[in-house]
């Protein structure tokens, strides 16, 4: 592969990642429309390099976290059975699934991104005594989170559990598929199933992201379908843009740059929907 | 509840560290391959990521084994098993 075609996908994968960690969101998202469509990357191809950015950006992220115990690693490992599991299926469908397929799942998931972004997050806390028989009693779930401001442990209780299990397994299907992290379908159902403190279900929604997008990347590496020359620079790109980049970024206004988002995924929504009937505009620049 | 905080505390120091210094790792030898032009050293840090999650899950059945904690060694082990039929299943 030419050395400037490397250049360009290092460079393009840190500035996703860096515009995309100011706001505190993975890249993932942004990598497979910037492979298909200005590079011309195969989507299989390009699903396959986004999987091990995916892996970089949430092991690189996730020591602050945890260091904070902001991370219920409980929890993970419990929600993991059903990503992994997600991810699993999402493999042995993958094969069979059509390209237009696969375009059009993309521009849903972009679409569900952006107007996600324009929603305001809400926290449910449940404050009444946990259930002796629910699932999270039983397995030990319920935490506590440190407040910086008061000075000390706030106890949280975990939700819904079931219904958490099923939406991860949703989540897990839809990162093997698409080669995204998923934490837009993550924090969803963390949010309302199993009804976490915002900062709880970001940082164990990051610490996840890894292990599911491992389960498929895994798979895929063994198969031959990962292709080095692509994923190496985007993983790079990718995982320094989160670290240094974003940290450097962070004087940008924070509500221009969601504007600007919202506006770039509605458009990347709409062409992987075109990409999807089998036209392509931006293409033809690259 | 001492005991049991520090206890705490520090499984999610070693977690971290893993995850840290294996990202760092993996990214410096993708850094290297990449200077050299050698697909193979690429391809071995492309390796080394994926498989940094899977360690953190099989350090954290470990650390629940040496608690005696052993419904979440079941339950990590299910996940490693998981994992492991993926990657039998792309062979």
């Amino acid at each position: 592969m030419e050395l400037s075609t490397i250049f360009w996908l290092f460079a393009a994968a840190f500035c996703a990642s860096a515009l995309g960690g100011v706001l505190g969101m993975a890249s993932g998202i942004f990598i497979v429309p910037m492979l298909t469509l200005l590079f011309g990357v195969d989507i299989r191809v390009a699903i396959g390099a986004s999987l091990v950015s995916v892996i970089a950006c949430s092991c690189g992220s996730a020591a602050p976290f945890l260091k904070g115990r902001l991370t219920n690693i409980r929890l993970a490992v419990v929600l993991e059975t059903a990503t992994t599991l997600g991810a699993l299926t999402g493999v042995l469908f993958i094969g069979i699934a059509s390209t237009s397929f696969l375009y059009g799942l993309f521009a849903v998931i972009l679409a569900i991104s952006a107007q996600q972004m324009l929603a305001r997050r809400r926290e449910m806390i449940d404050a009444t005594a946990p259930n002796v028989k629910s699932w999270a009693t039983v397995l030990r779930l319920h935490s506590s989170v440190p407040d910086s401001v008061i000075g000390k442990d706030v106890p949280y209780q975990v939700g819904r559990v079931p219904l958490g299990l099923a939406l991860m397994y949703g989540a897990g299907l839809i990162s093997a598929l698409l080669g995204i992290g998923s934490g837009v379908l993550k924090i969803p159902a963390m949010d309302t199933a199993l009804r976490l403190p915002i900062k709880v279900s970001s940082a164990t929604s990051n610490f996840m992201i890894g292990v599911t997008a491992a389960a498929s990347a895994a798979a895929y590496f063994v198969r031959g379908d990962i292709d080095i020359d692509i994923a190496g620079p985007v993983a790079l790109g990718s995982v320094i843009g989160a670290l240094v980049g974003a940290r450097a970024l962070m004087g940008l206004p924070a509500d221009k740059l969601r504007i600007f988002f919202v506006v770039v995924l509605v458009l990347l929504a709409v062409q992987m929907l075109l990409s999807a009937l089998g036209i392509n505009i931006l293409g033809g620049l690259a | 509840m001492k005991s049991a905080t520090d206890n705490y505390e520090r499984r999610e120091q070693m977690i971290a560290a893993l995850l840290w210094y294996g990202t760092w790792l993996a990214s410096a030898v993708i850094g290297v391959g990449m200077i050299l032009g050698t697909y193979d050293i690429v391809k071995a840090g492309v390796a080394l990521f994926i498989c940094l999650p899977i360690a953190r899950v099989a350090l954290m059945l470990a650390i629940f084994l040496r608690e005696r904690d052993y419904a979440y060694v079941a339950i990590s082990a299910l996940v490693l098993a998981i994992i492991g039929a993926g990657v039998l299943a792309g062979l």
